[in-house]
């Protein structure tokens, strides 16, 4: 024992301190939770997952350069972990070394030391050269982040001090320190003794050490505390593409608040999602929001709700209910909460898998069902699905009138579900709206060239509930679901296809819920099938450039890419062509998550920058799979005078054309 | 301050009416029936009224067959505190209802203001509110878009002919009837509509106040539904040909020139 224990012990244990009581608190926050979160069943998949992104660094590589510099600077500091822990050791009790490993083992040892220290240096270079220099737009400035820079890269420049020190008093190890003996190498031009270098050696060990304890401390309070909350957090993801949101039970009586309307109303993993972002800004370079300057940034939302979960801390731990500060206009605006298209594209993107739709879901909840606040418009929109089943006004009378003339039957005249091959659920689109009755009428047309024996439930459909679900109005949801799962039940109806990702989405993830589960496709895949089992050939040639407008609800909701696209070249002369952003990069139309009812009265029309990327293709025809996506794009075609020169059609009317 | 709102339940606006077997009404078969719109704005207006006014209360009142307590239970979603339901027959006319409604509120121990839509969209008579308001000797104030309060004098803009707007000025207790532009109305929150289910709505029978059939003195013998809209006609040509065979049809198709 020497001085240094001493020291050390009182530098460390302070350091312990603090750093444990910042940590404390927030596990403390954690649990001061109410809302519920999910299960977390599948533990291989959770710990392959976990395996994958966390030790491969996967999700993390989807961006070359940074993703690279990440994965050195990741690793770099599991391996020097050791050395510092070694090092920690040796301070307490000075023979406490990892020598008794062996000669080659020790060696390797001290020279993955220098190895790494040289990796996660050169990764701190490209980092700071990247925020600093290059400054992507979606990376914003932190200071934050140029104090974790400062923080890393002057850890490594100590550790390489300090091993160029200890090469010089201990030359037997030079060859080990391959790296940072050409720095003793350096250093000997200045000629100091032993005594000397073993001094400075000391002084650089302990600059070192203070900057871990130091680090240590204000993790807590950084961005970089996702350096501990990532890993659990993508341990805890969602592990599946598709995603029902998450059930209310309105006959529970003591449930008194609904959504989130202050931070305590999340639940503990919504808390993680905070802790584990790094700000790295992927969710909002893709966000369809950001992107046309509207105030959303799902970047700027995380952070700001970990600022009112900061800034409810004492409040929270005291259980002070009436003094927690509500999320809306303390730290986030309602333009921040309806600017959102629910696209998902955050979430796709986000390296350590937040879940941003979920926290403007529940946000949404809270502010429509407890507050009544959302845009004028969207209350025609609540009282049409209240009373007649569809957004739009129109009468449910009058759903099935599309079909008249044409050999569509209902359930009902059919008899049973049972003969059928397939339920077509035309939805209120494919219903009401005069463009969308066509896109019906051509798949209809479809199933009929194909022999496929289908039925409508007519007028006894009505709407899914989607965008009312989205909006934030889940009890309209369920009461909407609740109908139409009695009626699909009550025919035994077992396989349904719809032209409407939306629906599609609804029916297949999320009636399971509550008692509704049927085999579900969309017109994309089934048409699909019936081209590969030869039951439709398209053999009429469409010598047409055509470029594929991905729908959310399709990509990124159900992960459906290639079907559509497979479909589209199965005819003959179709010349596909992608544009600048598409398959999970792809830029939503702007009418999902109930965004279609609703003005876009801030920055850009989303339909409009979508219609220039395709414009911008050179493509003749936009082959669209979903009835929001054909009205957005046609629009914003219309608005960009193109509409003579590029046709917007579904990918049914384009093989109903070419059959 | 007490308030009252008389509201009334009619088929949702996008209702394809169909007659009855004897076209002597509607067939009631399907049609999702809604609180008439001008009465939404008279309930949010009482509702902020009583917002502004600590312990007040707002009673909403309608009469008909028992599906209309489930428009009562809308209103009461919306923030109203009690509901009365007046068992009125279908077939009532405007002279059975405001008899109806004024005698259930003179049983009331005191009224501050009452509250109706200037009509309900169904068969559009516009008579309620006004002879309700000559019933129990009452001032009645029709299509109010706007309302200043102060004390117990109410300032009422009125929409009057030629888009001009007039003001009056009223004492309470009166009869406000309303009409667009006056407010937004709240779209329930879920908590009330939860309470909403539970609270009790008083039912009230015609014996009870002195109302019979006797009073209803008018009968709707025969409906007739609007001809089918007929499709559009394009006319071509050039200037003076479109005008000339526009000329042409409307004075030989529609006999209007």
């Amino acid at each position: 024992m020497t001085w240094q224990t001493f020291a050390f012990l009182i530098v460390g244990g302070f350091a312990a301190l603090i750093s444990g009581k910042r940590f404390h608190t927030l596990y403390l926050l954690m649990k001061a939770k109410k809302g519920t979160a999910p299960k977390f069943g599948e533990v291989a998949r959770r710990i392959q997952t976990t395996l994958v992104n966390v030790l491969g660094q996967k999700a993390v590589l989807e961006s070359p350069v940074i993703g690279v510099a990440h994965t050195a600077i990741f690793w770099g500091f599991l391996i020097i972990s050791l050395g510092t822990v070694e090092q920690f050791c040796m301070t307490l009790w000075d023979t406490a070394s990892f020598e008794f490993i062996g000669h080659p083992l020790y060696s390797l040892f001290i020279q993955s030391q220098d190895l790494f220290t040289a990796l996660v240096l050169i990764g701190v270079i490209v980092a700071a050269v990247r925020r600093l220099i290059f400054r992507p737009k979606h990376l914003g400035q932190s200071m934050d982040a140029n104090i974790v820079l400062l923080f890393t890269g002057g850890l490594m420049i100590s550790i390489f001090m300090m091993n160029a020190f200890h090469s010089l008093t201990h030359p037997w190890f030079a060859d080990d320190y391959f790296i940072s003996k050409h720095i003793a190498d350096g250093i000997g031009h200045f000629g100091f003794d032993e005594g000397e270098s073993h001094g400075l050696f000391t002084l650089f060990k302990w600059i070192h050490m203070c900057l871990v304890l130091g680090f240590g401390m204000y993790i807590p309070g950084s961005k970089h505390l996702h350096l501990v909350a990532a890993g659990p957090n993508t341990y805890l993801r969602h592990l599946d593409r598709e995603k029902g949101m998450k059930m209310i039970n309105f006959e529970d009586e003591t449930l008194t608040q609904y959504g989130v309307g202050k931070i305590n109303d999340m639940s503990w993993k919504d808390a993680l999602d905070l802790y584990s972002c790094t700000e790295c800004g992927r969710c909002q370079s893709l966000c369809p929001a950001w992107n046309t300057d509207k105030p959303l940034s799902p970047k700027n939302l995380i952070i700001d709700l970990k600022k009112n979960l900061h800034a409810n801390k004492e409040a929270m731990l005291a259980k002070k209910e009436e003094e927690i500060t509500p999320v809306i206009d303390t730290h986030v605006t309602e333009d921040v909460i309806w600017a959102c298209t629910s696209c998902r594209a955050c979430e796709i993107a986000c390296p350590v898998f937040i879940e941003h739709t979920d926290k403007i879901y529940d946000i949404r909840r809270n502010l429509v069902m407890m507050e009544s606040k959302f845009p004028t418009e969207v209350q025609a929109v609540f009282k049409n699905m209240e009373t007649n089943g569809t957004p739009w006004a129109f009468s449910p009378g009058e759903r099935a009138n599309w079909a008249q003339g044409l050999d569509v039957k209902t359930v009902a005249e059919a008899g049973s579900a049972q003969d059928l091959d397939v339920l077509l659920w035309v939805g209120c689109a494919g219903a009401y709206d005069e463009r969308n009755k066509s896109v019906v009428k051509s798949f209809v047309s479809i199933l009929n060239k194909a022999g496929v024996k289908f039925a409508i439930l007519g007028t006894e459909e009505t709407c899914t509930g989607d965008a009312a679900r989205r909006i934030g109005n889940e009890y309209l949801y369920q009461t909407l679901a609740k109908a139409n799962i009695e009626t699909l039940n009550r025919y035994n109806v077992k396989r349904i296809v719809t032209a409407c990702p939306h629906c599609f989405n609804t029916i297949k993830n999320e009636y399971k819920d509550m008692g509704g589960e049927y085999e579900v496709f969309h017109h994309s895949q089934y048409v699909g099938k019936l081209i590969s089992e030869g039951k439709i050939k398209p053999t009429k040639s469409i010598d047409e450039t055509v470029t594929f407008h991905d729908s959310c609800y399709l990509g990124r909701w159900n992960n459906v890419y290639a079907q559509p696209r497979a479909v589209l070249q199965s005819i003959p002369k179709v010349n596909l062509v992608e544009m600048k952003q598409h398959h999970d990069q792809g830029l939503c139309c702007g009418a999902g998550g109930g965004r279609m009812w609703m003005e876009e009265h801030i920055g850009k029309r989303i339909n409009v920058t979508r219609s220039e990327q395709a414009i911008e293709t050179k493509a003749t025809t936009v082959a669209t799979a979903c009835p929001f996506c054909i009205t957005m794009i046609s629009d914003g075609m219309k608005t960009k005078d193109m509409a003579d020169k590029i046709k917007v059609r579904d990918i049914v009317e384009i093989i109903d054309e070419a059959t | 301050m007490n308030l009252y709102v008389c509201i009334k339940q009619v088929p949702d606006t996008e209702t394809k009416i169909k007659l009855n077997g004897d076209s002597s009404g509607i067939d009631a078969a399907g049609i999702k029936w809604i609180m008439s719109p001008y009465d939404e704005f008279a309930v949010e207006e009482a509702l902020r009224v009583k917002e502004k006014n600590a312990g007040s209360t707002v009673t909403v009142v309608t009469a008909g067959p028992d599906r209309v307590v489930d428009t009562l239970r809308t209103a009461l979603a919306m923030g109203a505190d009690n509901a009365i339901h007046i068992e009125l027959p279908e077939s009532a006319d405007s002279t059975m209802a405001a008899k109806a409604i004024a005698a259930t509120l003179k049983k009331e121990a005191q009224i501050d203001l009452i509250y109706f839509g200037k009509e309900a969209i169904d068969d559009g008579a516009s008579q309620v509110p006004q002879r309700v308001a000559a019933h129990l000797g009452l001032p009645s104030v029709t299509v109010v878009v706007g309302i200043e309060y102060s004390g117990t004098t109410l300032k009422c803009k009125r929409e009057i002919e030629g888009g001009s707007y007039e003001m009056v000025e009223v004492t309470a207790p009166a009869v406000i009837a309303t009409s667009k532009g006056l407010n937004e109305p709240r779209y329930a929150t879920l908590p009330n509509i939860m309470k909403a289910k539970k609270k009790e709505v008083k039912a009230v029978k015609l014996a009870d106040i002195g109302v019979s059939a006797a009073d209803q003195k008018i009968k709707t013998k025969n409906l007739q539904l609007p001809p089918p809209k007929q499709a559009g006609k394009k006319i071509e040509g050039d200037a003076a040909a479109q005008a000339k065979a526009l000329v042409a049809a409307l004075h030989n198709d529609a006999k209007v020139v």
